[in-house]
């Protein structure tokens, strides 16, 4: 007897028919509960709010986000934090993907200790930060000293000019070694033979790298592309305990703010619209990344 | 020649500016306080003391802390392991109707890419109005949560790189589906299956979003909020939180370069296979 017949037409297959069912029902259960219900309940939240009648349902926290200037700037410095974060990540670890995709001495040694920043807890990148960039007895301004610079004007995250750039900075050393290391592994299961026709076609350097590793690499530098655009624009831990938003809001990304208006004013039904937004910025984000990966 | 020292010469300096501050804040943890702003900064010569990882996790109550997040971790961890990898089965071994594995599937990845703070509001109130808040309950239910979408695509990946006719083998011989999963399939995926359990060991162990708003008390706080309470209190003690941040760092380090060989597929959430 064939095997499926005999799998199908066994006394158990009943029982068999619904086993799927039940081993998917309770991953499902959890994300229902966790993910689907939290997310409806943020919407009635959303859309009420107290006043001294009770509780009233109204589109007022909706309005408040076109007239609310916190809101606006927090916007932007997301999209600045996101935009040049992205822009540094993607082309240093780019570099230095393709400086190592090539056999020499103490490559492995070299990958995993630029694996540490990104493997630490936002919570470490902070501290560790904290104490390089303190504009008094930081062991940046402490060396530069060191050599004669004048650092009255450094004053990196207590300096609302430069206090952007800084975390910038930060969320670069920490997400870099990230990039790299996905855009390696792509490297490194691109075959051998294009490259081998492009040398007796005698492309150049350029050329080769432009037409037949760009390309290949696609898929890689999308997804790459697409979990860090992700990550920068609901950016939150490291800025929090870096600057918490400060100084004079000058670092406040839109988590930031959703925070404050949440945990800091107890304004639970402004924070959920505002995260409306934000889920809605991610989500547009995602389905752009994914019908280019689809191409 | 010329253009090999150039490169080496790159990847040295990567390569400092990645440890540098890391190794400032192990040589913070160990300098006395006289020592800790010394200027210029003594970056190699001082007495070592281990003062400070006396002050946090005996004096204080990191200690505490440190308990709190290793439990949370574990058993959110295993939680997220169970449920995942059954799902996980069904979905690569059965074809469900309509086409909804792949529908499902998706889904749940897509639950994965919401940010943080859109569920941290009403999962606050949630459980707030559970009496949960301060509870390592809370913290393990919504890890469990947050792993799920993880394990769950990662078991699929490693399910799917196991020949099916093994199974079939095995059920020929009148094993039950489960009975094939548990003897046939799940040690052929072992090293998968651990290289999960330490992804979520060490998301579980690093996160900070919600178990800085669930978490408030000395009880129930985790490693990660204990140290960020203390830095932004006015007076900072440099020396301890380098302690407590150097023993929160440690585990993960370990971890991470004993599962190098994964690091790539976890972190791409199985997309790109390192």
């Amino acid at each position: 007897m064939p095997r499926s017949t005999r799998f199908f037409s066994a006394p158990a297959a009943r029982r068999e028919l619904l086993l799927p069912y039940l081993l998917v029902a309770p991953a499902l259960a959890v994300l229902l509960a966790l993910s689907i219900y939290p997310l409806l309940y943020s919407i009635t939240v959303s859309l009420q709010q107290e006043t001294a009648s009770g509780v009233v349902w109204t589109l007022a926290h909706f309005k408040r986000l076109g007239t609310d200037n916190f809101f606006r700037t927090a916007l932007v410095h997301t999209f600045v934090y996101a935009v040049v974060a992205l822009t540094f990540e993607f082309l240093l670890g780019l570099a230095l993907a393709l400086l190592l995709n090539q056999q020499m001495r103490g490559r492995g040694l070299f990958r995993a200790s630029l694996l540490v920043p990104m493997m630490l807890p936002s919570v470490v990148v902070g501290i560790v930060w904290r104490l390089m960039l303190n504009p008094d007895f930081g062991a940046i301004n402490g060396t530069l000293k060191h050599f004669g610079v004048n650092t009255e004007s450094l004053t990196w995250t207590a300096s609302p000019r430069l206090a952007l750039l800084s975390v910038i900075a930060v969320d670069v050393w920490q997400w870099t070694p990230f990039v790299f290391l996905v855009l390696l592994a792509g490297l490194q299961a691109i075959p051998q033979e294009p490259y081998e026709a492009a040398l007796i076609d005698g492309s150049s350097r350029w050329q080769t790298f432009r037409h037949i590793t760009l390309p290949l690499l696609k898929p890689a530098i999308l997804i790459v592309l697409l979990l860090r655009t992700i990550d920068l624009v609901r950016v939150f831990d490291q800025i929090f305990i870096l600057t918490e938003g400060g100084p004079a809001f000058a670092t406040e990304t839109i988590s930031l703010y959703i925070y404050r208006t949440a945990f800091r004013f107890f304004d639970f039904g402004y924070a959920a619209a505002m995260s409306f937004v934000l889920l809605a910025l991610t989500n547009i984000i995602s389905v752009v990344y994914i019908k280019l990966l689809r191409q | 020649m010329k253009t090999r020292i150039l490169k080496t010469g790159l990847l040295v300096v990567a390569l400092l500016v990645a440890l540098a501050p890391v190794y400032w804040m192990l040589t913070i943890s160990l300098k006395t306080e006289l020592d800790q702003f010394a200027s210029p900064p003594k970056w190699f010569s001082f007495t070592p003391t281990l003062e400070h990882y006396y002050d946090a996790f005996v004096t204080r109550s990191f200690g505490q802390y440190l308990v709190t997040s290793a439990i949370v971790a574990v058993v959110s961890t295993a939680c997220a392991l169970v449920i995942g990898t059954l799902a996980a089965y069904a979905l690569t071994r059965f074809r469900f109707p309509y086409g909804l594995d792949r529908k499902l599937s998706l889904w749940i990845l897509s639950t994965r890419m919401f940010p943080a703070i859109v569920t941290v509001v009403p999962l606050f109130l949630m459980m707030r109005d559970l009496r949960l808040l301060n509870t390592k309950t809370a913290l393990i239910i919504v890890y469990t949560g947050f792993n799920l979408p993880f394990v769950i695509w990662m078991m699929r990946g490693f399910f799917a790189e196991v020949p099916q006719d093994l199974e079939e083998a095995a059920l020929v011989d009148g094993d039950s589906r489960l009975g094939a999963l548990v003897r046939i399939v799940l040690p052929l995926v072992a090293p998968g299956l651990a290289a999960t359990a330490v992804f979520c060991l060490i998301v579980c162990w690093n996160e900070f979003l919600f178990a800085l708003v669930l978490t408030q008390t000395d009880a129930a706080m985790t490693l990660p909020v204990g140290i960020a309470g203390r830095v932004t209190q006015y007076e900072i003690k440099w020396g301890v939180m380098s302690a407590a941040g150097a023993v929160a760092m440690m585990p993960i380090l370990v971890f991470a370069l004993a599962m190098q060989r994964y690091l790539v597929r976890g972190l791409s959430l199985g997309a790109v296979k390192g």
